[in-house]
């Protein structure tokens, strides 16, 4: 709606360049320690993360976090350790994950000690993935979507990364069931390049899509829930942004979930 | 205080009232417009004697004063018309009906000094504003749609929504926190369009009044302001038309008698054509698509006999946008209100009213994947007794209040191949009843006060299922109540007080306090009001919200008082103040309640306020310093900070040049410290997108807001039947980019680095618009 309105108002009123580029006076905060962990239920090298945060003024280069000491911990008794490998600051373990089990995860690094669990879900899957077509305004927009049959029995969340000839779209993907559940569902994932230019997100005749699709628990639905809502939004518009809920305890910002994968690919026509 | 010695104190202050004199008699009437019989409101009705007492006429145009037996000088006045001195020989309770000459109807007009009154320095009412509907025509507003709400915001202690918005915040008061009410049924929603222009046509209104603190006890159930907007009853001499055609709205209004001197009609239409536009457009997307308001009011009176008075009015207005396939989405308000002026006696008046008021909208999905249709309404019955007794150095209002509720907030109607899920939300409802009683004493020439205290009770009723949750959101407890059953009650005590003091005719010193509560929120986490705004009742988890106001203020009249000046300093407390947890679902979502938090606020300020009000030039300058904030224990982790309409320095000018009978010169200059906003204070990485790190919540700011408005109204040759007009305008002038958002990019000039982008809505906006009146 709000992508609406300022769409109209573009459209009505503005004759000139209504975005310019400002500088914002803020503060540029102390590094803090941003730990990203995931189990999927593929056998492959599961990979924890730990990294810093950097100050809003300063070049994207985000300082890893080495020398930690990460475990996985499973309510069957299984403890998975966690080696740094060729990457710094990401840990692996080459193991899979199970849906249903719950996963703890103790991370040790700079004399902390940080502790989170998830569980994984069921697995759902993906029927298959399409191009939609839309008409806005005079313009045809072809979109992303996924096809799947929510489960009616149980409550679903889901996070989606969908790739354009193999560049991640900087949008968070995220859906639950609350107002869907049991039905067939079909979700558009709008593309947002990382570049500047807004044509080049509209999707184009032989461009490779790629869609990433995850069952995850509640927790990790509102972290990115909450990401969704600010990104792509700045200040004064919609809601105030904060640092979404962590499930890992001693205010480390990221999250640690235990989710189901699976990848499809397509062309568009 | 406790509710017995309150009462007791009252009983104590108005005993000199009700032990009144033999041998006096009562002088009353209605006071009129005579080119259209329109009652005057706040027309004051002087009496000579020692002491000499005046009174104004109240929202019907009536008034009463008593005085011994004996010969009198009355003056009748009211500004901008013509004054008039009759010698009254009381003897018995009279009747004194009479019609004041608007300056426009007359050839050459000396506004003689004494109908230049000074109610703002002597009356106890602070923070009061009116709208003088006829400056409203010159001032300069966006695509020349002249707009009320729009209006205030160039007042001081009034904050803008946003550009163009109508939505406006009050002493650091949220935007549902203003009691909107026209023709006393309250409107939910008062903005179309998204927001950019108001529910109120102007061509029909006859009188708006905007109160920032200091609110009669009369008014309630919202915590920072009353706007109480009031309709034109409508030309009971003889038919008349005005309309005008402008950029993106038409406008026509017919008013005439029903009987001649008796009843009158008006019915006033509005309705915008951007959608025309789109219509032309060879493409079927976009000729397809609606984009369009309208609103109607309509109104009529008769007066039954010398006692009786009815008076039926109405709104209904709606909001139209869609576009071809993909969705459709309207809304709008519908209000009616009945009422009867019964007089008892000469000293006292009576007003019944009957209030049905709704908001509602739907939103209908069109995609073939999500169809579905939601709907919502927020509906109210009103029933309202007011009294009014006038004694000479006492007016005293006392009367009842009962409000029922129903909110529908929200019904999902979808087929069996959308992916949307049917649903109902429970339906809710409360009822909400006052009982008040005010008196404004003019103890002597130097003292008045304005006292009194409402009595709020808010239930909520079944039936429904009633959860309670705990902090972390899940449910303790749910209540089934059955159909008619009181599951949650409150009852709150508003005491409200103000007293002036005046040194002389020209200079007084007011303070005042009131306390306010408000058992009706909206809950949204969106900047501006939006149509899908939703509705909540008080719960056992939302509690009633309370402010406390104090505020203390000098008032100066200079020049026969064309010039008035005033200060006004404010302080208040805010309880039970809403915010919203972290990924809060606020829409179709039962559990809605599991996503606030709770917490407090408080504001403080001073206003500044110059106004000339008669003359070739005149206008006001306006200046606002202030500071809110909100305080949450599970925000900005426990400390105070500032909420996002928190604008330290806020100016408005506004300048009326009227240069020749003909032509008049206007302008608008606002100036505003941008919005409290939250800023990255770092960035990192997830999920391979980058995330930004927040500290302190809304340590930022917004760039400034800075415009210039101006217009050209060009009056038709004067002395004809028919009258047209043209208004020129230019909105912007300076075409300055002011901030509308900001969002986050990749530096263009450095793709390693982060840059703020800003988005602005307007630039420079001409508008024409052309009146027309016979």
């Amino acid at each position: 709606m709000k992508k609406l309105i300022i769409y109209l108002s573009l459209f009505t009123f503005c004759f000139t360049g209504c975005k310019k580029i400002i500088t914002i006076d803020t503060e540029n905060a102390d590094p803090q320690i941003v730990i990203e962990g995931k189990i999927n239920d593929q056998l492959i090298d599961q990979q924890i993360k730990i990294s810093k945060t950097i100050g809003y003024t300063e070049a994207n280069v985000f300082p890893k976090v080495s020398g930690a000491s990460v475990t996985v911990t499973d309510n069957k008794g299984n403890t998975y350790i966690f080696k740094e490998g060729t990457t710094p600051g990401t840990y692996i373990n080459k193991m899979k994950g199970v849906p249903g089990v719950i996963y703890s995860l103790n991370v040790t690094a700079e004399g902390q000690t940080y502790t989170a669990s998830s569980k994984m879900p069921n697995v759902v899957k993906m029927d298959s993935i399409g191009v939609i077509k839309n008409f806005f305004f005079g313009r045809e927009r072809k979109t992303a979507a996924v096809f799947l049959k929510d489960p009616a029995n149980e409550t679903n969340f889901y996070h989606f990364n969908l790739y354009v000839n193999d560049v991640l779209s900087e949008r968070f993907y995220v859906n639950n069931d609350r107002l869907t559940n049991g039905n067939d569902l079909r979700l558009q994932l709008f593309f947002k390049p990382p570049t500047n230019d807004h044509d080049s997100d509209e999707l184009n005749a032989n461009d490779k899509i790629r869609i990433e699709m995850e069952c995850i628990d509640s927790n990790i639905f509102d972290y990115w829930y909450a990401l969704s809502q600010q990104s792509n939004r700045g200040p004064n518009q919609g809601t105030t942004p904060a640092n979404p809920t962590s499930n890992i305890s001693n205010q480390a910002l990221g999250y640690f979930s235990a989710n189901t994968y699976e990848m499809l690919s397509a062309t568009v026509k | 205080m406790p509710i017995k010695h309150y009462l007791a104190l009252f009983l104590l202050l108005f005993s000199s009232t009700v032990l009144f004199a033999q041998n006096k008699f009562t002088l009353s009437g209605t006071i009129r417009d005579a080119g259209t019989g329109e009652t005057l409101i706040g027309a004051t009705v002087k009496i000579s004697g020692t002491p000499t007492v005046a009174t104004l006429t109240n929202n019907y145009g009536y008034f009463a004063l008593t005085q011994p037996e004996g010969t009198y000088t009355v003056t009748v006045s009211y500004t901008g018309y013509a004054s008039i001195i009759k010698t009254i020989n009381l003897t018995k309770d009279t009747k004194l009906n009479e019609e004041l000459k608007s300056a426009n109807d007359l050839a050459e007009v000396t506004v003689s000094a004494n109908n230049r009154k000074n109610e703002n320095v002597k009356s106890a009412q602070m923070g009061l504003e009116k709208i003088d509907m006829k400056l409203l025509n010159s001032i300069p507003v966006l695509l020349g749609e002249k707009d009320i709400l729009k209006t205030i915001q160039l007042l001081p202690g009034v904050k803008s929504g946003g550009e163009g918005n109508t939505g406006f915040y009050v002493r650091g008061g949220a935007a549902d926190q203003n009691l909107i009410i026209l023709d006393e049924a309250v409107v939910y929603n008062s903005s179309h369009l998204l927001g950019f222009f108001s529910t109120f046509n102007a061509d029909a209104i006859k009188d708006v009044s905007l109160y920032k603190g200091g609110m009669p006890a009369q008014y309630g159930g919202r915590l920072s302001s009353v706007l109480d907007v009031k309709m034109d009853d409508g030309n009971n001499k003889e038919f008349k038309f005005q309309g005008g055609i402008g950029l993106i709205a038409s406008r026509l209004k017919a008013e005439g008698p029903i009987v001649k001197d008796k009843g009158s009609f008006m019915v006033s239409f509005r309705r915008t054509y951007i959608d025309l536009f789109l219509r032309s457009s060879p493409d079927s997307s976009v000729n397809g698509s609606t984009l369009n308001f309208y609103d109607i009011n309509a109104k009529a009176n008769y007066k039954i006999n010398d006692r009786n008075t009815i008076y039926i009015s109405g709104y209904f207005g709606k909001d139209n946008i869609g576009v071809k396939d993909l969705f459709e989405n309207n809304w709008g308000n519908v209000t009616t209100t009945i009422r009867l002026n019964h007089i008892f006696s000469d000293r006292l008046f009576s007003n019944t009213s009957l209030i049905y008021n709704n908001y509602n909208y739907t939103v209908r999905l069109l995609n073939d994947a999500t169809n579905f249709k939601a709907t919502s309404l927020v509906r109210d019955f009103n029933f309202k007794e007011d009294f009014q007794y006038f004694s000479n150095k006492h007016t005293l209002r006392f009367g009842l209040n009962a409000t029922q509720h129903r909110i529908s907030p929200i019904d999902i109607d979808s087929d069996e191949a959308s992916q949307v899920n049917s649903l109902t939300q429970e339906r809710r409802y409360g009822i909400e009843s006052a009982a008040y009683i005010s008196d404004e004493w003019a103890v002597n020439d130097h003292l008045n006060f304005l006292y009194g205290v409402r009595l709020a009770a808010f239930s909520l009723m079944g039936p429904g299922n009633f959860s309670t949750y705990d902090a972390n959101g899940d449910i303790v407890s749910t209540a089934n109540v059955a159909k008619g059953k009181f599951y949650k009650n409150y009852l709150n005590l508003e005491p409200r007080f103000s007293v002036s003091y005046l040194f002389n005719e020209q200079n007084s010193i007011k303070a005042s306090y009131n306390r306010n509560t408000q058992n009706v929120h909206i809950l949204t986490n969106a900047t501006s009001s939006s149509p899908t705004d939703q509705y909540v009742l008080s719960s056992n988890n939302i509690k009633p919200e309370i402010a406390d106001q104090v505020a203390l203020g000098y008032f100066k009249n200079i020049e026969d008082n064309n010039y008035e000046l005033s200060g006004e300093i404010y302080y208040k407390w805010l309880q039970n103040q809403i915010d919203y947890k972290n990924a809060a679902e606020l829409l179709a979502n039962s559990n809605v309640e599991s996503e606030l938090l709770y917490g407090v606020g408080r504001a403080y300020g001073m206003e500044l306020f110059f106004k000339k009000k008669f003359g070739k030039l005149n206008g006001w300058v306006g200046y606002t310093l202030s500071r809110t904030e909100r305080k949450f224990t599970e925000l900005n982790n426990g400390k105070y900070f500032p909420a996002r309409q928190d604008r330290t320095h806020d100016v408005s000018v506004v300048g009326i040049y009227n240069m020749t009978k003909r032509w008049t010169f206007s302008s608008s200059f606002i100036y505003s410290t941008g919005n409290a906003v939250t800023y990255p204070a770092g960035k990192y990485s997830i999920g391979g997108q980058m995330a930004y790190y927040y500290t302190q919540r809304n340590a930022g700011r917004m760039p400034y807001n800075m415009r210039l408005d101006v217009s050209a109204t060009l009056e038709g040759k004067p002395g004809r039947k028919y009258q047209s007009s043209w208004n020129f305008g230019i909105y912007n002038l300076l075409a300055r980019k002011n901030p509308y958002s900001i969002e986050f990019i990749t530096d263009p000039n450095d793709p390693t680095k982060t840059a703020a982008q800003q988005t602005s809505l307007f630039g420079l906006i001409p508008s024409v618009t052309w009146n027309f009146k016979f």
